[in-house]
């Protein structure tokens, strides 16, 4: 492993008779965006607050930034963290808030300021900088606390839940300034968060926790192959056609029945989700006379995966 | 921005104490404190001064019961702003952003208990000018002042690190406070024991062993008595070593400031 990666054995940790997390083992190279998912409850929260020196583990060993568990303070100082609904000094500016941290952080005055005033401008933040930040919207705490993250340039960022509470454009604003800082400081990412969709489009890799333990660990493709997770093969027919589409693919075996959509109708097949499949039920449609209209793939992402792996046994 | 290396600061206490600082008096948290203080102060002082000036009250009496409602709630205050130091980032989810940097815990705690002291150093300098105005013409001006201050500091002191050392343990805020005032009230209570049972050897050590008990002693006795400043110094042998031992444990406990209180 590399000097700025994230590296643990055997990690666990109980809160009395609960265990919050068992024997995670995880290895992060450098420069990953990591996303690091589960339901509700699964250990993610407590995964990062162990990585982070927050929390103490109950067993295991880690490293972060090439940095051993043993040494907390030099861990704290090569990580940035947006906590899990991190609260904030109410009647602090923006700048103030990042300035004191800053300082913490061993910045000088001068150099506190000026990484202050550069994170807000980074973050979309410059023009609230004097404003308390009790006037700040959800959006706005969210990006002042990835402004926090970044104070120290850290080598390792943990995001926990980043886009938590936020409407859907706050959404990918947010994801869009994590793909950035993630694209233009190289540093290493762990983003927890539920939304699928986004974790494939700006995560290299992918974990996800269940209950404790880690249930699926690789990029997202890899993870989809293993999961396999049901797929289903939608193709649009005229309204009219419907009935003779899924006839012809009822008498060659495959099951079809039709699938309301206002303006227009679709034939739903249960397939194995090999290509050939597909192939085979186009074909049968359009020996049938069928015009088809669009095809759409269903499963084969990265939320079917989640269900799959998540769901209780 | 400025790329630098990065190390942790070498006084963090200092950082986050000026931070306190700042909180405290420009938040408008302790100038309230503050002037609910200096109301408190008045009614005391105008009421001993009219029972001064009706002869119900000897002067020096009545300087000695506003300096000591001067140090006492002048320790409250300390108290109630200590207490509220880490229970209340915790309940108000901003002790982990403070958690997350890499400085000791125990420079956490030692900013916070100096901002709170800095409520006790202004509530002196308020009540100044009260204990001048009753203490004038007696000549124990001085004396009552150099006594109050340093009773108080003890006080101050000794509150601190309880309120810091209850803040780190509690899982809320409301809990620290309760709790805080509850051993406060506790504190108090050998003040309020009729004189009888002030009397003879058991009488003397149960005052001796409060802190209040023996701090309040030695202030009457300086300023009522007229004693010097060394005479009875053995009463402050209780609150000196409250203090002591107060900060002292503050300062251990230091490992339990975690997100759920009570250590993790």
């Amino acid at each position: 492993m590399s000097a700025s990666g994230i590296e643990a054995h055997g990690l666990a940790k109980a809160y009395g008779k609960v265990r919050a997390l068992e024997a995670l083992d995880l290895a992060v190279p450098p420069g990953v965006v990591l996303g690091f998912l589960g339901p509700n409850g699964a250990g993610k929260t407590t995964a990062i607050r162990m990585l982070t020196t927050v929390l103490k583990p109950d067993a295991g060993t880690f490293t972060v930034a090439g940095i051993p568990h043993t040494k907390p303070l030099q861990i704290r100082q090569r990580v940035g963290v947006l906590p899990e609904s991190a609260g904030y000094p109410e009647r602090q500016s923006g700048e103030e808030f990042l300035r004191y941290h800053a300082r913490l952080f061993g910045h000088t005055r001068e150099s506190a300021r000026e990484t202050a005033r550069s994170l807000l401008a980074e973050t979309g933040l410059a023009e609230r900088a004097g404003s308390a930040i009790g006037g700040y919207s959800r959006g706005m705490r969210q990006r002042l606390g990835i402004a926090r993250a970044l104070v120290n340039e850290p080598a390792v960022v943990f995001l926990d839940e980043p886009t938590l509470g936020l409407d859907p454009a706050g959404q990918r604003q947010m994801l869009e300034l994590v793909r950035r800082i993630a694209e233009t400081r190289g540093a290493t990412a762990v983003i927890s968060t539920h939304l699928l969709g986004e974790v494939e489009e700006v995560c290299g890799r992918v974990v996800i926790l269940n209950r404790g333990r880690i249930v699926a660990d690789g990029t997202v493709a890899e993870i989809v192959s293993r999961a396999a997770a049901p797929r289903r093969v939608r193709i649009s027919v005229p309204l009219e056609s419907t009935p003779q589409a899924i006839e012809a693919l009822n008498e060659r075996g495959i099951e079809a029945a039709p699938n309301t959509r206002p303006g227009e109708v679709e034939v739903t097949l249960s397939a194995d989700g090999t290509e050939r499949a597909i192939r085979e039920a186009l074909r049968v449609v359009l020996d049938a006379e069928v015009p088809v209209l669009g095809l759409e793939l269903e499963g084969g992402r990265l939320s079917d995966a989640f269900l799959s792996v998540t769901e209780p046994a | 921005m400025t790329t630098v290396a990065l190390s942790p600061p070498r006084r963090a206490w200092l950082i986050v104490f000026r931070q306190e600082l700042r909180d405290l008096w420009l938040g408008g948290r302790a100038l309230g404190l503050l002037f609910a203080f200096s109301l408190l102060l008045s009614a005391i002082t105008y009421l001993t001064a009219t029972n001064s000036l009706l002869n119900f009250l000897e002067q020096r009496e009545s300087v000695n019961l506003t300096l000591q409602v001067a140090v006492a709630v002048g320790a409250l205050l300390v108290l109630l702003t200590a207490a509220d130091a880490l229970s209340g980032e915790r309940e108000r989810g901003t002790l982990e952003s403070l958690l997350l940097a890499p400085v000791q815990r125990v420079d956490l705690v030692a900013g916070k208990g100096l901002a709170a002291l800095s409520v006790w150093a202004a509530a002196f300098v308020v009540s100044i000018p009260y204990v001048w105005f009753v203490a004038r013409g007696v000549g124990i001006v001085g004396a009552a002042l150099v006594g109050g201050f340093v009773v108080g500091g003890l006080l101050a002191l000794f509150l601190a690190g309880l309120g810091l050392l209850i803040s780190s343990l509690s899982g809320s805020n409301r809990v620290s406070l309760s709790v805080s005032v509850f051993v406060l009230l506790a504190l108090f209570a050998p003040t309020q024991l009729p004189a009888g049972a002030q009397q003879g050897w058991a009488g003397d050590l149960f005052i001796r062993i409060d802190p209040f008990s023996s701090s309040l002693h030695y202030l009457g006795k300086v300023v009522v008595d007229g004693h010097s400043a060394g005479q009875d110094a053995s009463w402050l042998l209780s609150p000196f070593i409250a203090a002591s031992a107060s900060i002292l444990l503050a300062l251990g406990a230091s490992r339990f400031v975690t997100l759920r209180g009570g250590g993790s």
